[in-house]
């Protein structure tokens, strides 16, 4: 599989002067990667199996750095959300859209978008409340990325 | 920790404010410089008596790596010490809680600590923010604006304590009364707002309306001040302000990852969105400094929505875990006959600047007895709450005019 070349540093210029190397996220490739194949990804422990945020490079339960990566089942609860209603830029038509953090199955928590359930009339998000089961689906966003998203659905 | 309790003095406060469409328009590193001289000069102290040097975080608008080598370029100042404290907004009573240490322990016999913000005159505010608050990985991608991941816990403190918008809205129209006394506060000649008006507000990101979002403060501010030991007081000609307790406490960075957190306080039993550091620092402050809540005659916060104003009052012991609102709508944080809370208007109408120590100003002034705004009448023991990143970073300091016992 052709990996891009996540750890390559991007220059940072105030002006004509060179600041240094942002560095992008290496230990979150595979993740990105694996959203371009509408998979959904998490970390494990290899040691003790625990599951982690993508983000995580060292298990915070027992403290050994290897992690691979599992494919999650992609159901979950909406944990907390929040329709927003005001803010700026590309994201401005889409508002009321509503952003949140999902508990998934698997006991991993993550930031996302979430969708009201298939045949909700437009712009109507009642359907998103704590609790409600959701499930994830892959969409292009309005800043361009192909990024997971959660729509209220199953039981 | 007891060691520490009224051990140190701030012998010196300064304070420089630049407002929106003033004649002259300044940086930050302008207003903290001015701030700092004018702590110096009230502490009788000079550039060459200054041991330490702490400043808050970097200013959005004046963006300096090292930023507190800027500073001390700027005043001269030759440290033996020196930091720059970066836990958000919390960072700026840090600057106070490191030079505590700094001069308590001998090192030192006086710190400067200065903080400061300007953005308001030099950037647009809105445009931005939520990337400075939020994660540009996994949150900003997905439209996330600074309220929103607030409200986030906005949203599980409602629902697991059955807080209602009404309770919520009573703290925004106390806020507000206070600040229509105070000369300085964004909202100084806004006159008042009702509970209605507070509920039929703009929404802004659920469960959160405009007035119950914080205000930019319409400019900026610098503030400093000189900490020494309370034995070194007498040579400073003015009156003292003991420090006589302090705590600090982080719980995560991004709100999308605090829910990876527990195993200790204030998430021991697993995690939450609804508890925060506050209590942490709090119950650290108290007891260092061996007061209590029923001690304390005047509180300072720097919440920026109104839900969060109502939870602080829990973790700062005021009232019962989720009886913040119950305790606020009946007449707990009341202008007239409540705890004297956000006598300056708060972030919700005083505004807000980035990080500073002007809430702490705010104290000392009314121990003092000469404060800007509205006299709260007997001071002794002052609060005040700082607060940075979404929900992530609290300080709490507890002040007194009079050494402790």
């Amino acid at each position: 599989m052709e990996m891009s070349d996540w750890a390559k540093g991007l220059p940072l210029r105030a002006g004509e002067n060179f600041l240094g190397l942002y560095q992008p996220s290496p230990e979150t490739a595979e993740y990105w990667e694996g959203v371009t194949r509408h998979e959904f990804l998490i970390k494990t422990c290899r040691s003790c199996s625990k599951l982690h945020h993508p983000r995580r490079i060292l298990c915070s339960d027992c403290g050994e750095p290897g992690m691979d990566w599992v494919r999650a089942s992609g159901r979950g609860k909406v944990y907390s959300f929040s329709e927003i209603h005001r803010t700026t830029g590309v994201f401005s038509p889409a508002t009321p859209y509503v952003v949140g953090i999902v508990e998934l199955e698997e006991g991993v928590y993550i930031f996302t978008r979430f969708l009201p359930e298939e045949g909700a009339p437009d712009k109507d998000n009642s359907s998103i409340r704590i609790g409600s089961a959701v499930n994830v689906e892959f969409q292009v966003l309005e800043q361009g990325m192909l990024l997971p998203v959660f729509r209220v659905g199953g039981e | 920790m007891k060691q520490l309790a009224g051990s140190c003095v701030i012998v010196g406060m300064g304070r420089s404010i630049c407002k929106r469409g003033d004649p002259e328009k300044k940086t930050p590193l302008q207003l903290m410089v001015e701030a700092a001289g004018l702590a110096m000069k009230e502490a009788g102290v000079n550039r060459t008596q200054i041991g330490a040097v702490f400043t808050g975080r970097m200013p959005r608008t004046y963006c300096s790596l090292q930023y507190n080598q800027a500073v001390l370029n700027e005043l001269k100042i030759m440290p033996t010490f020196s930091s720059e404290v970066t836990s958000h907004g919390a960072g700026a009573l840090g600057t106070i809680e490191m030079a505590v240490l700094a001069v308590q322990s001998g090192m030192i016999d006086y710190a400067l600590c200065v903080c400061g913000e300007a953005s308001p005159l030099w950037i647009e505010m809105v445009e931005g923010s939520a990337n400075w608050e939020g994660d540009l990985q996994f949150e900003a991608p997905y439209g996330a604006t600074t309220p929103s991941l607030y409200a986030q816990c906005a949203q599980r403190y409602m629902h697991e304590y059955g807080i209602t918008p009404e309770q919520l809205a009573k703290v925004c129209v106390e806020n507000r009364r206070w600040a229509l006394d105070h000369p300085q506060a964004a909202m100084h000649k806004r006159g008042p707002i009702t509970i209605e008006d507070v509920l039929n507000s703009k929404m802004i990101a659920s469960p959160m309306r405009m007035l119950e979002c914080a205000t930019w403060f319409p400019g900026g501010i610098g503030s400093a001040a000189i900490v020494t030991r309370a034995n070194l007081a007498k040579a400073s000609p003015g009156k003292p302000t003991y420090i006589a307790g302090f705590g600090q406490c982080s719980t995560h960075e991004w709100i999308g990852e605090r829910m990876g957190f527990w195993g200790a306080e204030p998430v021991t039993d697993g995690p939450n969105l609804v508890r925060t550091g506050a209590s942490v620092a709090a119950k650290q402050a108290y007891t260092m400094s061996g007061f209590n809540p029923k001690d304390v005659d005047i509180v300072q916060t720097s919440a920026p929505f109104s839900f969060l104003n109502v939870l602080i009052l829990e973790e700062l012991g005021f009232c019962a875990v989720g009886e913040g609102g119950r305790f606020v709508e009946s007449g707990g944080v009341d202008y007239d006959g409540g705890l004297p809370f956000n006598t300056t208007g708060g972030y919700l109408s005083f505004g807000q600047s980035g990080q500073g120590l002007y809430l702490l100003k705010e104290v000392m002034d009314q121990i003092k007895g000469c404060p800007e705004g509205r006299p709260v009448p007997d001071v002794k023991v002052g609060l005040v709450h700082g607060h940075g990143g979404p929900n992530a970073c609290h300080s709490v300091m507890l002040v007194t005019g009079e050494p402790l016992n």
